[in-house]
């Protein structure tokens, strides 16, 4: 039993399945991010100084240290949603072996943005700057945790298609194409999402 | 278009099954095995409410273990920190472990790809990880009531301060929430998917049975409207579990003692995110219901639904409304005027959609030659139900006349009147009329009738009742059912009323238990009849009596006509398939 | 999709990428800047949350392929656009009309 439209796109929608299905789920986690954005919303305005100081004072000059690493850290993602879509491009140039060195480097790039981000959350946690310090802090660590997540999670699909998923180009070259489409859309949507993060958490204080 | 049959083992064919029917059937048991539970949660509340403080008979000696167990000290009783508990968890598993599931997971996954004339959903293994990830998401919900403290207390609401501080059983609750709303978005993204690809040819949008209209839009508030809660969700978890303060204002004082964290956040923020969901959620539990009634009226009256465009520009209406209504849920929270006002406006408006839909069903009976059976006797009942439900929700949409009724039994009333006959008497409905097609047997109708006509009776039994103690000031979420207040005495006797019809509403669902079973035992016939109400929608007209697993279809069908197309003059017949030439 | 047309597209990725690195340079560079308006934040916001969405756009337009995308992709983020607007600005407006401040 076949599911029609799998691969060949429907004639009066002109798209085929997987694109409309995670076209669904980006619209629903827009809704999530906005819902953490709306959140950051209210608390920030509703507080008399942003960022709040707490116990261990306020996180401003700490944050301030951290720009450089933020803006090294959008760079790098910014650069894995091109090599993303370059990945697409060499399969729909049937070229495999460029799509490898492309995906992997994707992959590489989200790696050395989670190991700054390691190294950003260590620093802040060491100088006593925890979630419950203030809501700032809460608000940093949800966002950038979640968005973390999602990244940790492209990179689990990411790595699949890299590894034991590529068996698929052997047969089905057209469907393959399909996914890594589909999966780029994913993480440029993570991208996005961190494009407003950037300035949002580190820049406008 | 059958496939080269290769033996399937029975963990694929029947657990971890990829076939929509399948699924559908599992989410349709477990739905209502829930369900079961939380009618029962309800059951002990009201002997509690009833008869306060005495031992419950019967299931006593359990109630007294779950109470030691989670630290609460009982006779037997249900003392006031499990009823809070109990009432926490009937309204949370009502709503998402059964209405829900059993609404879009079984009647969606099941109905869907037959009535549109699909080979199977979209994502058939996306649909069994709805499936499971739901159950997941029951388990932990379920585990959570052995939990020291029990499981949550602070409402299905779980508003803060309170849900910050309370028990474990909260977190529990919480995480239960991100697996059941993952499980609900997974499902809904399929549904749409499936409801846009995979029409037959021929089936145009304005030839969709209402059903999948209803199903559609459905899906939609699920996939945008969840998220935020989704989002609540992970700030009260952070609350609980690493001391933020997202809710938590300052200056916070617990027992005497100020509270230990940052401060700084607003319990308003958890309210607006949590009630942006619920209430396009009771949306949720009502529109797929509204479809079951179109297909049902419409089959039993031997004539096309009346009004088939109004409905569904009133059905997309509606959804696109219920997102800019949230607020009505929280008039009492010191919101300026021009907050009201937009609010209330918008909450009138959405009345009008839900009065066109009725109005539509309630034209359609007229000039029809109304077949009286079980389906239809459920349809018939649901609407003077819903009609209720949604008129006594009329003053709660005004902030003036809510300021009194807030909060109140009234308020229990009016949704319990639109969820419990408007979702139930749906989805029996829907059992009824589909059943034959999901097993080649119907169900006893004379069993049938005496299912419907007591649980008619029992139902208003509980729910008229509550909008006069409402009326009367009668607080709800109270464990004494207002023994303690003066203003309650004149109203406190309608406790053991409305407590016996819950009891006697459980055993009029007795012959419909007895009905399942027996019909479920009883041999096939050898050739199931495949349209034995004679309707004209796909699933009915091109599939067998159950529907062949794999693909459904011999042939993929081909759509000529609309989904209503009975007594059509100058046919032979009352009724004219919809893959007729 | 033929060969020159998918070099327009790699001419085109280049290009997008060469912006977004400006765009993130600006955006850095305006954070240091002064825009208070009757000192308040709110300028700055304004300015670096109008970078961020025309980086934004440009990723969406581009990377995701939404220039070239079909109505009913269109449509459904119209909607969800619509969404987003309600979740983010009605608790806000909520604030500014609240009956007192607590």
């Amino acid at each position: 039993m076949e599911i029609p439209y799998n691969v060949q796109v429907r004639e009066d929608t002109g798209v085929y399945n997987s694109k409309l299905g995670i076209w669904l789920f980006l619209a629903s986690e827009v809704m999530l991010f906005g819902g953490l954005f709306s959140a950051y919303i209210l608390l920030r305005t509703g507080a008399p100084v942003w960022p709040p100081i707490g116990e261990h004072g306020s996180i401003m000059h700490l944050l301030k240290e951290t720009i450089p690493h933020a803006t090294f850290n959008t760079v790098v993602l910014i650069a894995s949603s091109v090599t993303m879509v370059m990945a697409w491009v060499s399969l729909k140039m049937k070229d495999l072996g460029k799509f490898r060195i492309y995906l992997g480097t994707t992959l590489i790039c989200a790696l050395v943005f989670l190991i700054v981000k390691y190294f950003e959350y260590s620093h802040k946690i060491h100088e006593g700057f925890v979630p419950s310090h203030d809501t700032y802090m809460a608000l940093y660590f949800t966002l950038t945790g979640l968005h973390g997540l999602h990244i940790i999670g492209g990179m689990i699909v990411l790595g699949y298609f890299f590894g034991p998923g590529i068996k698929m180009w052997d047969n089905e070259p057209e469907r393959f194409t399909n996914r890594i489409e589909i999966v780029g859309l994913y993480w440029h949507f993570v991208d996005l999402v961190w494009i407003f993060l950037f300035p949002i958490l580190y820049l406008l204080n | 278009m059958s496939d080269s049959h290769h033996e399937e083992s029975f963990w694929r064919k029947y657990i971890f099954s990829t076939d929509h029917k399948t699924i559908g059937i599992q989410y349709g048991i477990t739905a209502l095995l829930f369900l079961f539970f939380g009618f029962s949660l309800m059951m002990v509340m009201r002997w509690q409410l009833a008869f306060p403080d005495q031992a419950v008979p019967v299931f006593g000696g359990l109630i007294q273990w779950l109470a030691e167990l989670n630290g609460f000290a009982s006779i037997g009783n249900l003392p006031s920190d499990l009823y809070n508990v109990f009432g926490a968890m009937h309204g949370t598993i009502m709503i998402f472990l059964g209405v829900v599931p059993l609404v879009v997971g079984a009647f969606g996954n099941y109905v869907v790809p037959l009535q549109i004339g699909a080979p199977d959903m979209a994502f058939p293994k996306l649909n069994m990880t709805s499936y499971w990830v739901y159950f997941i998401g029951g388990v932990i919900m379920l585990v959570s009531f052995f939990l020291p403290g029990g499981a949550a207390n602070s409402g299905w609401t779980s508003y803060p301060p309170l849900s910050v501080i309370a028990t474990t059983g909260q977190t529990f609750w919480l995480l239960g929430m991100v697996f059941l709303i993952t499980s609900s978005l997974l499902g809904s993204i399929n549904i749409i998917v499936t409801i846009i690809q995979l029409r037959a040819p021929g089936l145009t949008w304005m030839r969709l049975p209402f059903f999948v209209w209803a199903q559609f839009v459905t899906s939609f508030l699920l996939v945008l409207a969840f998220p935020p809660l989704e989002a609540a969700g992970f700030f009260q978890l952070m609350d609980r579990v690493f001391d933020t303060s997202f809710f938590l204002p300052s200056g916070l004082v617990v027992g005497g003692e100020a509270l230990d964290v940052s401060g700084g956040g607003s319990p308003l923020l958890w309210q607006h995110l949590f009630w942006f969901l619920a209430h396009p959620e009771v949306y949720v539990l009502i529109l797929p219901g509204m479809g079951v009634i179109a297909e049902v009226i419409a089959n039993n009256t031997r004539k096309p639904i009346w009004g088939y465009k109004s409905l569904v520009y009133s059905v997309v209406f509606l959804g696109f409304m219920s997102f800019i209504v949230w607020a009505h849920h929280m008039f009492m929270t010191g919101m300026g005027q021009g907050m009201s006002i937009f609010f209330q406006t918008t909450t009138m408006i959405i009345s009008v959609p839900s009065v066109i839909i009725l109005s539509c069903f309630m034209l359609s009976l007229w000039g029809g030659s109304i077949r009286f059976n079980t389906p239809m006797l459920f349809a018939l009942g649901w609407i003077p139900m819903f009609g209720i439900g949604g008129l006594t929700g009329l003053p709660l949409g005004l902030s003036t006349p809510d300021i009194h009724l807030h909060d109140t039994y009234y308020v229990i009333g009016h949704f319990h009147y639109v969820v419990a006959p408007g979702t139930i008497f749906a989805i029996m409905a829907g059992i009824y009329y589909w059943f034959p097609k999901m097993t080649g047997k119907m169900l006893d109708e004379t069993l049938g009738k005496i299912h419907f006509f007591f649980s008619f009776i029992f139902m208003n039994g509980i729910f008229w009742p509550m909008l006069i103690q409402g009326m009367a000031g009668v607080s709800r979420r109270l464990a004494d059912g207002g023994e303690s207040y003066a203003h309650a005495q004149g109203t406190l006797h309608l406790n053991e009323f409305m407590s016996y019809s819950a009891w006697l509403l459980a055993v009029a669902q007795i012959p419909f238990i007895i009905n399942l079973i027996r019909t479920l035992l009883r041999k096939k016939d050898a050739e199931p009849d495949p349209n034995p109400w004679q309707a004209t929608t796909i699933e009915w007209t091109d599939t067998t009596s159950p529907p062949m697993g794999h693909g459904n279809f011999e042939k993929v069908p081909t759509v000529h006509r609309g989904p209503y197309e009975y007594s059509v003059p100058g046919d032979s017949s009352d009724f004219t398939p919809q893959t007729q030439n | 999709m033929s060969a020159k047309d998918m070099a327009h597209h790699i001419a085109n990725y280049r290009k997008i990428f060469v912006y977004l690195l400006i765009g993130t340079a600006l955006t850095v560079t305006a954070s240091y800047m002064e825009f208070n308006v009757q000192n308040s934040i709110a300028g700055a916001v304004f300015v670096g949350l109008t970078i961020a969405a025309i980086k934004g756009y440009l990723v969406a337009a581009n990377f995701m392929h939404l220039n070239s995308e079909k109505k009913i992709i269109h449509w459904i983020l119209l909607l969800t656009v619509f969404f987003l607007g309600l979740l983010l600005f009605i608790p806000l407006l909520w604030d500014l009309n609240l009956m007192s401040h607590y």
